[in-house]
């Protein structure tokens, strides 16, 4: 399960309409990314489907359920991180089992179960400010995964990282979600990480906040970046991408 | 540097745990008497919450306390040792050295003294025509409102002019017995015992001339240019009141004597009145009790090339302190492990109650 | 506050002690053989530092003369430190849960805040006066208590103020209700802020403690030590209690500054 749907969602911070009459949906176990040039309220969707916000119209839904208060259901990864400095790797994956009230026991067995799963074996103990940024968000996943969610929200997960690593964490990301298959909601504003990742790519239009255009990926994994089919697709996501691009800065101009 | 830090750290625990070991020791060689320092008033109205136990100080605050029933006498300072010097006329040597006819202002201070005391012997008999005035100075000079307290406060007061040298010799050797002199100090005074630096500190000839000059024509002894003299006295203390006396009654400006209240005057004790006045050349004469003259000359002094000496040419009055303590006390023994008010280290109240506590085996502790 | 790690760093730190000593020996007996003096200031009735070390010596235990007891500048700082860890536990406990509740709650941020800003500004000598016949006894604790709780309180807001709200996001996510958030994310997140303000704190109130022992009526403590040192004239004496009051604040803010790092190591 993990069906998500946004169905005529709007939100308005203040006077700015982040979002208006935005709809689609995330399939059950289906990889989504979501492009869009900055300020088109792409954030603003990961923190409706979290909860953390409420919409101002519109309903969001989960497996059918509508979204009302914080939805304890989905693991959200942060693009800063956002680990517990205070808490080693290990009790960072284990704080949400904790606060669901798990015994010492079951804790340990997640966690030990993701450390593996994301290759931090050997660092269990080490607090957040000794690990690199790509361990850092290897911790972030696991943390999300071992609340056992529905659907995994991510804000430019790999934005702060360099390329290298960046391609790296791609693919380990690719593996884990192969091994444990939930449905995943990616913002990312890389065409080129959208095209490797995603079963589909939606392109945001921005002032206010639209769907544009939606964009079916549909090559096998593992997908090989630079191949004929990935770059036409790249291709018409970029098209689609740089008018809306050229529209937002040009309020700037 | 991560050395350095643990050294401090247990630098600290040592000082926590001999703290410990210190104060757990401190009561088993006695319970001692704990004197605490404070103003006059203050002791009167703690005696009266029951935060202290008692209290040492000089007239009137004995006698207001006593008249308000927040207590009662214990012991008077005339019966821990009789006749015992108290407060004198004391002057700044750096003053006397720089004015020219000092000697003959001191004369003259010294004559106002014997005048103030014959006054007040006089009228302090109820049946005196003066005995009204009297009483009026005393409350005023006291701060009382109640007469009663003033003629108490007056009872056990001996006012006297002549400076009582062998007690002040008895002081300095009880003042080094209690470790109250800064030992270095003292040998570098130079000294060799008490009496010796008793004699030095005490001048008798100003207080000769105003006894052979007593009965002159005052318009005849007054000085012919009148001076100023800053005068430092201590706060409410009626063992001063014979200056209160002639400063109101005009004996000193009668005498070509403008009494200039120092700065800082009225001190909270004598030890402020060293410190602050005579130390800081702001007096050039004043009143306060013998010990802190004696304590401050040796204790503070750096015995360089320029001594700072004090002088005494004249008597205040012997005796008139009092051990108040709350009425459920009955001997000094009772106030042991209990808070004593007292005006302060280096004190007569000071040296006078560690004598009384000497006497009956009983330790104080500050 | 960073300390120069080097061999050359301690060097100069040392340097400058010894200089200091010696420009105070130096200028300590040039004004007692009148050569030199200060305009206003009686440098003669200042202790050498050789006097002092003396002084501090000769009265670091009880000596007993006599009926006397004249208790060492161990009891005094013992005492003093008992009083300034009393007071400042007092004020933790207190200065904590407000400082959290003030800076989590805008509701309890509104009703306190007023009162916070306005008692915050009375200087704890301040206080001294009223703590005199308000408290029978303890008065001086209740000195250290106000020098204490506001730079905790001030320090706990902040810290509470400054929680990356990204973490309560993720926490939120993760399940937690509002309690644990607090619980487990905002006092932890808080917690170097609070030990800065327990070390500000303890700072302003081992100040406090000396000036308040210098009024409030004890017959232990370093300022009445110091007071009643000046009384009899015995200067060197006062300076020796003065120097080990500034080592003890000394000793007091690195051990604090230590504790944090070794065990709040995961700042970055």
């Amino acid at each position: 399960m993990g069906r998500l749907v946004f169905s005529s969602v709007s939100r308005k911070f203040n006077n700015f309409q982040a979002l208006l009459d935005v709809n689609f949906e995330v399939e059950n176990g289906e990889f989504v990314c979501l492009l869009g040039p900055s300020g088109c309220g792409k954030t603003t969707i990961l923190r409706l489907a979290a909860g953390l916000v409420a919409p101002d119209e519109g309903i969001i839904s989960l497996d059918g359920k509508k979204i009302d208060g914080v939805n304890k259901e989905c693991g959200f990864v942060f693009q800063e991180y956002a680990l517990f400095p205070w808490r080693t790797v290990k009790e960072n994956i284990e704080f949400g089992p904790q606060v669901k009230g798990m015994t010492k026991t079951e804790c340990e067995s997640i966690s030990k179960h993701y450390i593996d799963l994301v290759g931090l074996n050997g660092f269990e103990n080490h607090y957040p400010n000794e690990l690199s940024g790509g361990m850092k968000q290897r911790v972030g996943i696991a943390r999300a995964y071992a609340n056992n969610p529905k659907l995994l929200l991510m804000d430019e997960p790999f934005g702060a990282l360099d390329a290298q690593t960046r391609n790296l964490m791609q693919g380990e990301l690719l593996r884990i979600w192969e091994t444990e298959h939930i449905s995943v909601l990616f913002v990312t504003h890389s065409v080129d990480e959208a095209v490797y990742l995603g079963d589909r790519v939606i392109v945001m239009s921005a002032r206010p906040g639209k769907v544009k255009d939606i964009f079916d990926v549909k090559l096998t994994r593992p997908r090989i970046r630079t191949g004929p089919e990935a770059n036409i697709i790249r291709d018409s996501v970029l098209k689609s991408l740089s008018t809306q691009i050229k529209l937002a800065s040009h309020e700037y101009i | 540097m991560k050395n350095l830090m643990k050294i401090l750290f247990l630098i600290i625990i040592a000082i926590f745990v001999a703290g410990c070991l210190e104060s757990e020791k401190t009561p088993q060689v006695s319970e001692p008497i704990n004197l605490v320092k404070m103003s006059g008033q203050e002791m009167v109205q703690r005696l009266g919450t029951g935060e202290i136990a008692g209290f040492i100080m000089w007239e009137p605050y004995p006698a207001i306390a006593v008249t308000k029933g927040y207590g009662k006498n214990l012991i008077f300072s005339g019966n821990i040792w009789t006749d015992h010097p108290c407060c004198v006329v004391a002057y700044d040597d750096d003053w006397y050295k720089k004015t020219n006819n000092s000697d003959e202002i001191l004369k003259r201070m010294a004559l106002v003294q014997l005048k103030s005391v014959e006054y007040i012997n006089n009228a302090k008999q109820s049946d005196s025509p003066d005995h009204e005035q009297l009483i009026n100075y005393t409350m005023q000079f006291g701060g009382m409102t109640d007469p009663v307290a003033a003629n108490l406060s007056l009872a056990d007061v001996e006012f006297v002019y002549n400076t009582n040298v062998a007690g002040t010799a008895t002081f300095i050797q009880k003042i080094q017995d209690f470790g109250i002199f800064d030992t270095k100090k003292w040998n570098m005074s130079g000294y060799n015992n008490a009496q010796d630096y008793a004699d030095s500190l005490v001048t008798n000839n100003y207080v000769d001339w105003a006894v052979n000059n007593k009965d002159e024509n005052i318009s005849r002894i007054a000085l012919e240019e009148p001076v100023n003299i800053r005068y430092a006295y201590l706060v409410n203390d009626i063992h001063e009141l014979p200056f209160y006396i002639g400063w109101q009654k005009g004996y000193y400006r009668d005498l070509g004597i403008n009494i200039v209240i120092a700065e800082g005057a009225p001190f909270q004790n004598g030890a402020f009145e060293m410190q602050q006045g005579f130390k800081g050349n702001t007096v050039d004469v004043g009143s306060l009790g013998i010990p802190p003259v004696i304590i401050h000359r040796i204790n503070s002094n750096d015995f360089s090339n320029n001594d700072t000496k004090v002088g005494v040419i004249a008597g205040m009055n012997n005796e008139g302190s009092v051990i108040v303590v709350a009425n459920n006390i009955t001997s000094l023994k009772d106030l042991q492990g209990q808070t004593v008010g007292f005006p302060g280290q280096g004190t007569i109240q000071h040296v006078l109650f560690l004598m009384e506590a000497d006497k009956e085996g009983l330790k104080v502790s500050y | 506050m960073k300390f120069e790690t080097g061999k050359r760093g301690l060097l100069i730190n040392i340097l400058s002690l010894i200089v200091f000593t010696l420009v105070w020996q130096i200028l300590v007996i040039l004004a007692r053989n009148d050569i030199f003096n200060i305009p206003f200031i009686r440098l003669r009735d200042i202790p050498t530092p050789v006097e002092t070390w003396y002084a501090l010596a000769g009265s670091m235990f009880t000596r007993i003369y006599g009926p006397s007891f004249t208790y060492g500048i161990i009891n005094h700082v013992y005492a003093s430190l008992v009083r300034v860890i009393e007071g400042g536990i007092i004020a933790f406990i207190i200065g904590v849960p407000v400082g959290i509740g003030v800076g989590y709650s805008k509701f309890l941020g509104n009703l306190f805040n007023p009162i916070i800003e306005i008692v915050r500004n009375m200087p704890p000598m301040a206080w001294i006066p009223l703590s005199v016949f308000i408290f029978v006894s303890g008065g001086s604790i209740f000195i250290v208590f106000i020098g204490v709780v506001f730079p905790i309180i001030l320090n706990t807001i902040q810290g509470v103020k400054s929680t990356d709200t990204r973490l309560i996001d993720a926490a939120k996510t993760l399940g937690a209700s509002e309690s644990m958030i607090v619980k487990k994310v905002v006092i932890p997140s808080a917690l170097p802020s609070i030990m800065t303000g327990l070390r500000i704190g303890l700072g302003v109130g081992w100040m406090a403690i000396v000036a308040a022992e210098m009024v409030i009526k004890s017959p232990v403590g370093l300022g009445y030590f110091i007071w009643n040192m000046g009384d009899l004239g015995r200067y060197s004496e006062m300076v020796a209690g003065m120097i080990v009051i500034g080592v003890i604040g000394y000793i007091m803010n690195i051990s604090i500054l230590l504790l944090q790092r070794r065990y709040i190591n995961w700042v970055d």
